[in-house]
Parts: structure tokens; sequence; C-alpha cells
């Protein structure tokens, strides 16, 4: 046993000698881990088991009984790669870690797949290590990985959308890159401006495009127009974190127990007009045609200079940088005011299942992938971003030195400098929410429907939805 | 058929006998012409993956579109190797498949045989049965096998895709009707040679029917190969894939996979099947021609 | 130890006795080869085909999402699957997808395969059967794949060469009036090598003096098709099209790979909304009662096929 101690108390020592803020060694027993063979099974989304094998390194030279097993679970979006994970759980087959991005948060949680972490942060002798942490995170960002009171996963990543910009097609039309202040209005007056037709009327080179999802899509007009897909609440509860981590913080004042996404309102006037706003700029061909899924024809537009703006968030630096795009050809801003400038997020990190095998070598995964090594070792962040770090100390201007954008500062600004931000809906429910919302989106957007009668539709089959769901939400 | 169309023109007046001659020729040649640009219309699109297959990443979306390979770059297939573990892929397509094909021409064979040469009660009714279930899809059946599956614990191994595809109501069918051609005569003579029940059937009938068993290895070949319902259900990690999820894989998350490696992916799922075909095309489309119909 | 049936014999001598030669007890003994020939078969089919179809029934009379206890709903499932939208609309498309893409196989197939029958020539031959044939190697996923590529609006090859013909940009995947006949061509263009080389081979087997006849009665072009060529290959006719039912009411790959289902519900088909059930929104008794009706679909298909054939096939 003893042997076991001094092997954590060395690792504690590298850990304070490497870590950038400089952990105090407090001298409490530090948590035990068994010297027997360990495997723990990893799951991650996409092609992401390479991109995360240093911080499997890390967890291996510091423990070297364990070994990291990815279990790697593909999908053209989150509800799909959340469809893969659980088919693996109906199946009989165990996980000790599963990721999750706030889409499908509160699915696992829901499901009792995901187990809250409130004990182990409060009970980890290592309380440094959350301090120095939780400094380091916005809270919206850790309210947005918990239900019901209890925190579900320590964020790894985020984004926000905001708008990215071709400043080549720019310049060629005589635009700059637009204050952090814009509005709705100068945005319109761009994707016009930046819209060119060959004789017969088809559009060469479009104002704006997205692609057809939940998050980004036309989401962010539907936040800044003042509406949402469900009413938004707060749970009760959080107080631990809030007061234990967050005290003196005034970002973190009023937060609660994770979201409540109760009542469908898809329908409200402020929904309608953000899908009326879209539907416009696709019939004068602004807009191109929208597909799910379509990166590919996304990032050929937009490297290719045949596109001027598109919703993005962080991701997209490094993935431009990989396109072969130049620092300074690409820069990004706030998504521009309309009724409000309220932007939307989604965060991703890793939850521990229940039904975890080895969850003492699991829960240390997970701390080591949030940890400050972690970042810096994680391909996520490095040697580009690839998906904005949740900790603020990593989306600093000098993260994005080599691949650009120039206003790299609005990554985190958009959680910084606007309090309003806040999540997209994603209740436990999220998956076949989807499903609806981007059918709807889509009778709109290939003029089958009027966007009212799309709203109206996709309405009805929410409430619909809503009411078949048992009760996953507390009355108060 | 030709032969049918050069009527003697005999005892027409000349007018009449140009204008044969010009249907003639013009029934001749325009349905050729007309046959030749379809088929380049059908052949088009596998040129272009696989000449797009080999340009670099950026050119895939060029338009116009370019149908020379003239980049030759190779890189878009090894990296195909990288972006998922398509070695594994395919050699789980392998193992698949031909664990697929080899059970069942041992399951379909016996039930083939003993459908067609065998007396015993209800075989009619039997009969009947196995060839209802032939309209059921899996996809219809998924839900059960799925938990079947689950509950003898093998979602997520090959054998779940192995296993189910076993017994086959089709190559049951296809190979009763192989063996019904053969005249019982045989048999007869095959019993006075001291041959015992097993003989007869592997010795004597299993040879005279293997045309039968090459369409069914072939038809059943092309068919597991490209399958790929019941692998996106059953197989949940990466490693046990065939190509087909691998092929949907590399388009990436969002599709921001590049296209010419995708592409890439594809021509190389394509390999083995054309072997197979070439080796194989006499009996593919002769048994397509002849067994499947008989009835 | 061998006695020919002595219900004593061990496992060695009853496959000696089964097997044995002797016109003694053959009959008995060849029915039960017969049942041991069947048993991997029959055991087979009924736990992965027969056994199931009565399980989704089960299945489908329960709300269960796997990781809790079901819950029995009686006809709950069938309630809600009426009211659905979705649903309707999918099995629709799954419908107007089989109908459409049946007809356009065994259509061209049919002139296709007359036209290369004309051909004498072994190597152009040769060259057109390989030509059609060859997509058929290629997996739906892989043309799925290719063809969302080549139907791409702005960047496809296919609206740059109508382009040039003066036809405007179509959107083949992004509206719902197009969407469906792009999935109808691109199974066509998979499917023809198999119903060309089908009448093809049938074609081939039609008596010359059966055409010689026709021939003499004066029966041309049009008339003849209609009276001679399509009642001889009937039978062919019939295969095709119980084949292409059997995999048009499985479209599920193109779809799903292509559009995900849209625009709206406009390519989604009824076995995508069964997997989305069931493996999306993990609601097995729902996507069970899914299951059902597209098993008595397929069998409505099935019995009114058979019902045609007696009518209208004619065996040479």
């Amino acid at each position: 046993m003893s042997n076991e101690k001094k092997m954590s108390r060395r690792d504690l020592l590298k850990l304070a000698a490497a870590g950038s803020t400089g952990l105090v060694m407090s001298g409490l027993p530090v948590r035990v881990i068994a010297q027997d063979s360990v495997t723990i099974k990893v799951q991650t989304a996409g092609l992401d088991d390479n991109t995360l094998q240093p911080v499997a390194d890390i967890m291996v030279a510091r423990h070297p009984n364990v070994n990291v097993e990815w279990v790697v679970l593909t999908g053209i979006d989150h509800e799909e790669v959340a469809a893969k994970i659980l088919a693996l759980v109906a199946a009989g087959e165990s996980i000790d870690v599963g990721y999750a991005a706030t889409e499908a948060c509160q699915l696992f949680a829901g499901q009792g797949l995901a187990a809250p972490l409130d004990d182990l942060v409060t009970g980890d002798p290592d309380q440094d290590f959350w301090t120095d942490f939780f400094s380091d995170v916005h809270p919206s960002l850790v309210e947005a990985m918990m239900y019901e009171g209890s925190l579900y996963e320590p964020p790894r990543d985020f984004n926000a959308a905001n708008m990215y910009f071709n400043t080549n097609v720019l310049a060629e039309n005589g635009f700059d890159v637009p204050g952090p202040e814009w509005t709705k209005d100068d945005f319109v007056e761009i994707a016009r401006g930046t819209t060119k037709k060959d004789d017969a009327g088809n559009t060469e080179a479009f104002g704006y495009a997205w692609t057809n999802r939940l998050w980004g899509s036309w989401m962010p007009w539907i936040f800044v127009a003042g509406g949402n897909l469900y009413t938004e609440e707060r749970a009760p509860g959080g107080d631990w974190v809030w007061d234990g981590y967050y005290d003196g913080d005034a970002a973190a004042d009023g937060r609660g127990g994770g979201f409540r996404w109760r009542e469908p309102i898809a329908n409200s006037p402020e929904v309608v007009e953000a899908l009326q706003l879209n539907v416009d700029l696709w019939q004068e061909g602004v807009t191109p045609d929208i597909e799910m899924g379509s990166g590919q024809t996304l990032t050929g537009f937009y490297s290719t200079g045949l596109l001027c703006m598109t919703p993005a968030g962080g991701f997209w630096a490094g993935r431009l940088g990989n396109e072969g795009m130049e620092k300074g050809e690409f820069d990004v801003q706030y998504w521009p005011n309309w009724r409000n400038q309220k932007h939307q997020f989604g965060t991703g990190g890793h939850w521990l299942a229940t039904v975890a095998a080895a969850p003492d070598e699991a829960w240390e995964f997970m701390k080591i992938e949030v940890s400050h090594e972690g970042f810096q070792s994680s391909q996520f962040f490095n040697p580009v971003i690839i998906t904005t770090p949740s900790r603020r100390s990593y989306s600093q201007a000098n993260a994005f030195e080599s691949t650009g954008p120039a206003n790299s500062d609005v990554f985190y600004g958009t959680l910084d400098d606007h309090p309003s931000t806040s999540p997209i809906p994603a209740p436990p429910w999220s998956n076949p929410m989807t499903t609806i919302f981007t059918t709807g989106t889509s009778n709109a957007m290939s003029g089958a429907m009027s966007p009212k009668d799309a709203l109206d539709q996709m309405q009805q089959e929410l409430e619909d939805l809503t009411a078949r769901q048992p009760q996953y939400y507390g009355d108060d | 058929m030709t032969a049918n169309l050069m009527r003697d023109p005999g005892d027409v007046s000349a007018g009449q006998h140009r204008l044969q001659v010009i249907t003639f020729v013009a029934g001749k040649y325009v349905p050729i012409i007309l046959l030749f640009m379809l088929s380049i219309v059908i052949i088009a699109p596998m040129v272009w993956t696989f000449s797009t297959s080999l340009r670099k990443g950026k050119d895939s979306f060029t338009v116009p579109p370019k149908w020379l390979p003239t980049d030759l770059a190779i890189e878009n297939y090894a990296e195909v190797f990288e972006k998922v573990p398509f070695d594994r892929q395919i050699v789980n397509s392998m193992l698949i498949t031909w664990g697929t094909v080899v059970g069942q021409l041992v399951s379909a064979s016996l039930a083939g045989y003993a459908f067609a040469r065998l007396d015993f009660a209800g075989r009619d009714l039997l009969f009947w049965v196995v060839l209802a279930t032939m309209m059921i899809p899996i996809q219809a059946v998924v839900i059960p096998v799925f938990i079947f599956l689950r509950n003898m614990g093998l979602v997520d191994t090959l054998w779940s895709l192995i296993l189910p595809a076993v017994p086959t109501a089709f190559g049951t069918f296809l190979l009763r009707q192989y063996f019904l051609t053969i005249p019982i005569e045989l048999e007869e003579s095959g019993l006075i040679d001291g041959v015992n029940q097993w003989q007869l059937f592997y010795r004597i009938y299993l040879p005279l029917v293997k045309p039968g068993l090459a369409v069914l290895a072939i038809l059943s070949f092309n068919f597991h190969w490209n399958e790929f319902f019941r692998p996106l259900i059953f197989l949940i990690d990466n490693e046990n894939f065939p190509i087909t999820l691998g092929i949907f894989q590399l388009q990436g998350y969002m599709m921001t996979g590049s296209i010419a490696v995708v592409l890439a992916g594809v021509v190389m799922s394509l390999v083995p099947v054309i072997i197979i075909f070439l080796l194989g095309q006499r009996y593919l489309i002769e048994g397509i021609m002849r067994g499947a119909i008989k009835g | 130890m061998t006695t020919a049936k002595g219900a004593e014999v061990g496992g060695g001598g009853i496959l000696h006795w089964l097997l044995q030669d002797t016109m003694d007890g053959m009959r008995r003994r060849r029915a039960i080869l017969g049942y041991l020939f069947l048993l991997p078969t029959l055991l087979g089919i009924f736990i992965f085909t027969a056994g199931p179809v009565f399980v989704s029934f089960g299945l489908s009379l329960f709300r269960w999402n796997i990781f809790k206890p079901p819950d029995y709903v009686e006809l709950a499932n069938y309630q809600r699957l009426m009211g659905d939208v979705r649903i309707a609309i999918s099995f629709g498309n799954t419908l107007k997808f089989t109908v459409l893409a049946v007809a356009t196989q065994v259509s061209i197939g049919l002139l296709l395969a007359m036209g290369v029958h004309r051909i004498t020539q072994t190597a152009m031959r040769y060259y057109f059967r390989t030509a059609f044939f060859l997509p058929l190697l290629m997996s739906g996923a892989a043309v799925a794949v290719v063809m969302g590529y080549i139907f791409h609006k702005e960047f496809g090859p296919l609206n740059y060469y109508l382009g040039l013909m003066g036809v405007q940009q179509i959107p083949w995947k992004t509206s719902a009036d197009w969407v469906l006949i792009t999935i109808v061509i691109m199974s066509a263009w998979r499917n023809l090598g198999f119903t060309f080389v089908l009448f093809l081979g049938g074609l081939s087997n039609i008596s010359r003096e059966v055409l010689d006849a026709a021939d003499v009665d004066g029966a041309q072009g049009f008339r003849r098709l209609w009276s001679v060529t399509i009642p001889l290959l009937s039978p062919q006719i019939l295969f095709a099209a119980v084949t292409g039912v059997i995999g048009a009411v499985q479209v599920f790959e193109e779809p799903f790979i292509m559009t995900r289902g849209g625009p709206g519900n406009a390519s989604r088909t009824a076995v995508m909304v069964l997997y989305e059930a069931a493996f999306k929104n993990i609601e097995y008794g729902y996507g069970s009662a899914i299951a059902v009706v597209l098993f008595l679909v397929i069998l409505a298909f099935t019995v009114a096929q058979m019902w045609m054939s007696r009518r209208w096939v004619f065996y040479q």
C-alpha cells in the first residue's frame, strides 16, 4: 500500500512541476489506484482515438497497470453517436467512460447511464485540482453539463456559434470584417453584397451557407431573434459547485442545477421570423440548398472562395488550415445583434458510466483529460486548435497564432462578454427532438412548406414527443 | 433475330426496297449507337470515382469535371488506412462474407437436397414455410434478432452477421431447383454401385449441382460483401466494421472527410468483388439466366 | 452392435444405419436423413426469421427502452402510429419508390436486353454485358456516397453536363419533388445489370420457331413486343418484379447516407423510421409496431404478386 501511495505522490509532484498554475501539495492522502492490471474502455466520437492517445499515454505512464482501450463510435452528428452508445449499452457491453456533447448529456444522465460526479469532485482529496480547474472554466460550460442539480461531465471543449468570414471575398466586394456590435441588417447587406450570380441566374458565389443540424444551422438566429425551441428554466441545486468553487465569481450568480427544457415554443413569432429570414436568403440565391452533414460542401465552398459567411466555432480554425487556408484568409466575429445578442454554444466531455467496471481508473482518466497536462498534450488542442478548449488559459490568442483567425478572442469572449450566452436546447429526449428539428428545417428550406406551416408542424410534433416522455425534470 | 430482319426483298418494287434498306440500316445501327451512349453514361460514375480518387483533395470538385487521373495522388489510398482501420475492416469483410458464403453453401445444399430428393412426411409443408420466409426481409425482424444476439452476447462480434445469414431460404430454393434437374435414374445406378446415402449426396449429386453452388456463392458474396444495414445495427466498434461502414465512416464527422480519400476507399472496396466477378462471370450470368427461373 | 434398427444402437451405430445402402428400412432412413439435412436451415429460419415475426408482434404491445423494464401498453403503439405523419409519409415513400424503381428496372432492363440480343458480334456483346452489369458489384453504401457527389447541385458533374445542354441546375438531393426520383435513378443504375442479364437469358431461350411464327403473322414493332416477346418473357419479368420488390421495400442506405431522409421527410423510408424508432430513439416497442406494419405491407405485396402471376405468367 505504501508503495502505491508513493507512486501517486510522485505523480502529483510531476503534475505540480508541469502544471502552469503551480499546485500546492496538500499532504492529504491521495486516492489509491489498484496495482492489478486494469483495462478501461473509453468511448470516443468520430476518429478521436488518435487525437486522445497522448492523454491515454499520460494515464499509462502514471499507472502502468492501466490499459486504455478505445471504443470508437462514429456518426454524422452527435445524435447518431449517441444512438450508437445507447446500442452499445443496450447490447450489454460495458464502457467505463463515454463521450457526450451538450446534445446528449441529459440523455445519458436521464437514462441513468451516466453517474453524477458531485461526490467524486467534492470528496476528492486533491481539492486544489478542482479549484484550479473551475477557476479556469467558465461557469456556463459547467452548468450546461448539469442535470437536476448534479454535474455529469467536466467540460473539455465547447463551441459557440460565431460568424466566419472569407476575408478575400469580403475585400473583393468592398467590405471589412464587421465590428463586435454589428447587426442583423449589416449581416444581410454583406450576405447580399457578396453573392454573385451568372447570366442564367445560378449563384456562382454564395454570401452565406450553413448545415442542417441542431447546433449552428439557423439556431443562432432563433436565439438573437429572442426565441428558443423550448422554454429554458433552471433546475434548483448545484450550490455545491457555485458556492464551493465559484464563490465571488459574478458570472456564476444566479446559476442553478442545469437546464430544464420543458415546453416547446417552436412556432412562436420570433422563431418564425428567424426561419423566414433564412428562407428569404435561400430564395434570393444568397444561401445554397441546405443539407445534413454537408461539411465537405461547406469547407469546399469556403476554401475555394465561393462562400463568404458561415456559422462555426473555434473548431473551424484548425480545420480550415488543414484545407489549405492561410492565416488571414479568414476571420471570425460575434453573432450579429438582432433583438439581442444572445449566443448559443455546445460543450463536450466525457461522462462516467454507472456500469463502469473500473470506476476509479475511469475517473482518474477523466481528470487527466481535463488537467493541464491533458490540455497540453491532447491533439484536439495541439499542434493546432481543432475544437475550442473549455479552459480559458488554452483559448487565448497565442493558441491561434499559427492558424488565425485574428479575432480569436471572440471564442472565449462569447462566454466572458456575453452573459446571456446559453447552451442549445438538449433535453433527455434530444435524439428524436433533433430529427424533428432538422426535418422541419428542411421542410421550410426546400420550399415544401412555408416557415409558419413547417414550424406549426414542428411544434405539434414536439408537443406530442414531450407529452410521451416520462418525468425527467422535477416539479420545482 | 438479325436473320429475321433480313427478309428477302424479292419481288418488291425498287422504291419500297430502298425504304427497306434504310429502315434496315437504321434498325441495325441506331440501337447500337444508343446502347453505346447509354453504356458510357452507366460507366461514367465509376470512371469519375476512380479518377477523382487519384486527384488531390482540393481538386475534387472541379468544374468542369476531369476524367483523367492526372495527379496520380496515391497518397489518398494510404490516407484511407490512417483515417479508419481499413486493413482490419477488409479482413472483417472477408471473414463475414466467406463465413456466410461457406455456411450457406453447406446448409442450403443439404436442405435443397432434402427437399428435392428425399421423401418424408410434411416435406411440402416445410418447403412452403421456407419459401414464405424468403419474402421476409431482415429489416422486419431486426429488433427481435438484435435482442436475441444481445442475449447471446454476440452483438458487436462478426458472428452477429454470419450466424443469422447462414440459413438461407433463397439458397435452399435455388439449389432445390438444381437438384431437381438431375434425372432420378442416376440415383438407382448409384445405389447399384454400393454407395451409401451420404456418398450418394456428397459424391454423386453435389458435383452435379456445381453451377448452382457457384451461382449461390457469387450472389451471396456480392450481397454480403456489400451489406450495410445489419452491420450498422449489430456492430458498434470501428474495429469490427466491414468496409461498407468504413466507407461511410470515411465521410467523417459532419462529412468533413476528403472526397478523394472517400472515393479511394470505394475503389478498394470494389476490387474483391470485381475479381470474384471476373472469375465467376460465366456461372453468375448463366446462373441468373437459367437457374433462378425454372420453377 | 450395428444391428439394423435396434433401439439400443449407439451413436456411431445410428449413423451407420442411416447411411447404409441396403433397401432394408430405406424409406424411414431417408426420411430421418431428410429431417437431419433440413435441421440447420429450419432451425436457423425459426430463430432468425419466423420466430422473430411473432416476437415482433409481442414486442409491439409494449413500451420498452431496453434500459428499464417494459410496460404493457396494449395497442397504444398502433394508435400512435396511425396519427404519426412521419410514418404515413415514409411508408408512402417506400411504396412510391418500390413501384417506380421496379418499373424502371424492368422496363429499361428489357429494352437493353432486346437491344443487345440483336447484336451478334461476340466482343460487342461482351462489352455491353460487362458495362451494364458492373454497377451491380458496388454496394448500396458506395453508390450513395458516389452519387451524393455526382448529384451535387453546384459541383456535381451531372448538373454540369446538363448545364451545357441548357438545363437549369436541378436540386437532385435538396428538393422534395426531385429527391425520390434521384434515389430511383441511383437504384436503377445499380440494379439494371441484374434485370438486363435476366432478360437476355430469357430472350435466348425463346425458341426461334415461335418468333418465326410471329413473323409470319406479321407481328411487328410494338405489337410484337406486347403480344409475343413480353408474354414469352413473363416468367423472367415476374422473377425480376418479385426480387425487385423484395429489394425495393428494404430501401435504406441510399437515402440514409445521401439525404438522411430529407428534405423534410421527402426521402424518409419505412425501414428508416423503423431504424430511427428502435436504434436512435430507443423505442423498441414502437419500432416493433412499425416492423409489424412493414411485414403486413410485404405480405400484401406478395399475395398480390402471386395472384397476378397465376393470371398472367405464361410458361413456355
